[in-house]
């Protein structure tokens, strides 16, 4: 008798939080509009509340080179990303010091903005309209076209070679779209395999799971040793932009300000030289 | 070449990883340990409130696999990396742990319980000085061994990124391409797993014997 | 909290449902199959563990350490990511099977090993001075009434292995649990996408207890002594 019962109890409190989460699709989505509404009147107090925080946190890549990156030797991460988070933070605390990194994959950067561990994301993350409704971007700062890193021993010389082969590309990630879009336009199909971190979609293409991992040249520039070539396919260019929380839109726009004053002072260039991403 | 991968930058970058290990493995065996031991107890006595709470987190927990475990609680709470590792571990783990308490408890038989309420003594005394001495025999062994498997578990951390040893180690792999340095990179990542799981299980074992030593 | 379950994820996951379904049937097949192959190996180990020869019993020891001091995740990810080096590419299916199957052997071959170890040595004896050679005494008299002590533990491991097929999501393995963290990955829809499985294991699992707790009953296993 006692064991039916506690059966029932479960099975009744799982029935229960699955219909809690389909009774709040009901609440969803009027309640986000009308926050975003508050936050654009509150002028002020998303900043406010950051600077009592005493600490901007931010999302970065961590194995990004020229991005976001931890140096092995020093242990410190740095990077254009990195630097223009702590520009932003040099705007709000006066100091640029005040910033707490957190690293993160293509797969948690954005569920880490909805819990609230972290203010801001910028780690090589693409706009586009799908991820606009749910998260805001700013301006982008940067664009990236998607490429592809084969083997050597290989011999592919292009897209078109990769007719019913593997791809490899991280979980997360615009890439395996763009890929998709791509190889339909050249008229062949591939398959992918996504892995929850670069690291392992390089071995993959090492172990020969697959033929190609495909993510953005800047990012493959990181990866790319004496055993393996970027093919001179680049293809959908990527526009990286901030992210912040979908209901917290005067952060973003006060973060596109600042990534705007950096334009227009030539700040924006000056960095983007430092870090040998343009000429 | 292999010995390549025995330079101390490697080495200590594997240690680094290591370490994160070990922080998640400590404190989820500690959370989990008190967690699953008050869990335990509720359903054993009967406490009326906790003791269903108990049923339903350990029903639904049980069931459930460890790395959705970790990727929920990553994903929807505002907790740190490693935090919401040893939090995911430690829910995962302590629903097992409870049952461990609990088993250990109900085979205390039932004439001990008569016997020392008949000498007056209130529920909690009973359980302090007559029932968990026993019980501890049978409680300890098992839950020992779910100590290496909180160890072996944390690497499903690395899905959400954290690095811990064998995030370090595919990172490692990642690096170096011959044949030869991938497997000792392997072989170094599943030797430390499993010098500290052995360890740990020998002294399991230890302890089982040294207990039941006693019986006969 | 409620833009994490908004309606129009549910909608989007009932649109895709027929990848989730993929994802399922993958987890089965490699849950059924890697039962199997734990079961075989761990009688095999198990029946290892108890024979007189010493040099038999190491192997059994060698074996159980090794699988059950290791992680799970660094035995797929070296099957997925190094055997290829060696020219052994399996199918990714394949690599689930002999992941879990290997590592869930080691413990079932502990349980089969305590559990004929739990019968008492004088049935043994009894056995063989009834004229039955090893082996008949270990089928007919010992076997069936470790049975008993093992079946319990059978099922706990079994849920186990449905657990540990989650273990594939690392390796693109196109189990279920990798399908929901592709999907969500590629439009964040992950609340949805997790419930949802966690539900589906949640039923498995649960079902399989109950089928467990029937064979046990039947068996007439449980507080009965010998």
């Amino acid at each position: 008798m006692k064991l039916s019962t506690k059966k029932i109890v479960s099975v009744a409190t799982l029935v229960a939080i699955a219909a809690f989460g389909l009774f709040a699709t009901g609440c969803g989505s009027s309640e986000t509009e009308k926050d975003v509404k508050s936050s654009a009147d509150s002028s002020g107090a998303v900043i406010q509340k950051i600077k009592s925080n005493g600490v901007l946190k931010v999302g970065c890549k961590v194995d990004v080179p020229l991005f976001g990156y931890k140096n092995p030797d020093t242990g410190n991460i740095e990077g254009f990303e990195i630097d223009l988070a702590k520009a932003v933070t040099k705007k709000i605390f006066g100091d640029d010091s005040k910033v707490a990194f957190t690293p993160v994959t293509a797969k948690t950067r954005g569920p880490l903005l909805d819990s609230g561990e972290l203010d801001m994301i910028v780690a090589t993350y693409t706009i586009n309209e799908e991820r606009k409704k749910q998260y805001n971007f700013t301006d982008p700062y940067y664009t990236d076209p998607v490429g592809l890193l084969v083997k050597k021993a290989d011999n592919i010389q292009s897209l078109k070679d990769l007719d019913g082969k593997t791809i490899a590309v991280p979980q997360g990630a615009t890439t395996r779209k763009a890929v998709d879009e791509a190889a339909k336009k050249a008229g062949i199909s591939v398959k992918f395999a996504e892995f929850p971190t670069y690291t392992e979609c390089k071995s993959a293409i090492m172990s020969g799971r697959a033929a190609a991992y495909a993510m953005d040249q800047s990012n493959l520039h990181g990866y790319v040793d004496d055993q393996t070539v970027i093919l001179p396919d680049s293809f959908a260019p990527q526009e990286y932009g901030i992210a912040t929380k979908k209901d917290n839109a005067e952060l973003s726009d006060y973060v596109n300000q600042v990534l705007n004053d950096m334009k227009n002072s030539g700040e924006m260039d000056q960095l983007l030289v430092k870090w040998k991403l343009k000429n | 070449m292999v010995s390549e991968i025995f330079q101390s930058s490697n080495m200590l970058f594997l240690m680094g990883g290591f370490k994160v290990t070990l922080e998640i493995g400590i404190c989820s065996i500690i959370f989990s340990v008190i967690l699953g031991t008050i869990f335990g107890i509720a359903r054993h006595l009967e406490i009326p409130v906790i003791s269903t709470i108990s049923i339903i987190y350990i029903d639904i927990v049980r069931n459930i696999p460890c790395l959705l475990l970790v990727l929920i609680v990553r994903f929807m709470t505002p907790l740190p990396p490693v935090i919401s590792g040893i939090a995911a571990m430690s829910i995962f783990t302590a629903a097992t742990m409870a049952e461990v308490v609990r088993g250990g408890l109900n085979s205390i038989p039932k004439g001990q319980y008569e016997a020392a309420y008949s000498q007056g003594m209130s529920r909690f005394q009973v359980l302090r000085f007559i029932v968990v001495p026993q019980a501890y025999r049978n409680i300890i062994p098992p839950m020992m061994s779910e100590f290496t498997t909180i160890i072996k578990d944390s690497s499903f951390v690395w899905a959400v990124g954290t690095e811990e040893l064998t995030g370090r180690g595919m990172i490692l792999i990642g690096k170096y391409s011959t044949t030869g340095q991938l497997f000792t990179i392997f072989a170094c990542v599943a030797l430390i797993y499993f010098v500290l799981n052995y360890s740990l299980s020998t002294l399991a074992r230890w302890e089982y014997k040294r207990l039941h030593a006693n019986m006969n | 909290m409620n833009e994490i379950f908004a309606e129009y994820k549910w909608i989007a996951l009932f649109d895709d449902l027929d990848i989730f379904i993929e994802g399922f049937i993958t987890t089965m097949e490699v849950a059924v199959c890697a039962l199997i192959l734990s079961l075989i190996l761990g009688i095999i180990f198990g029946v290892a563990g108890v024979l007189p020869q010493k040099w038999v019993r190491c192997i059994n020891r060698v074996y159980v350490e090794f699988f059950q001091n290791t992680p799970l995740v660094i035995q797929a990810i070296f099957l997925y990511h190094a055997l290829p080096h060696l020219h052994i590419m399996l199918p990714v299916t394949a690599i689930g099977i002999l992941g879990v199957g290997i590592y869930s052997g080691a413990y079932m071959s502990e349980i089969f090993r305590s559990g004929i170890n739990a019968v008492p040595k004088g049935q043994m004896e009894s056995g063989l001075s009834q004229g039955f050679s090893y082996w008949k005494t270990m089928w007919y008299i010992i076997i069936p009434q470790a049975k008993r002590m093992i079946l319990p533990a059978l099922g706990n491991q079994s849920i186990n292995i449905i657990k540990n097929t989650s273990v594939l999501a690392m390796i693109a393995g196109g189990d279920m649990m990798y399908v929901a963290d592709s999907w969500a990955g590629s439009n964040m829809y992950y609340g949805p996408a997790y419930l949802s499985i966690g539900i589906v294991y949640w039923i498995v699992c649960f079902l399989m207890t109950k089928c467990v707790k029937r064979l046990e009953s039947k068996g007439e296993v449980g507080q009965h002594g010998f």
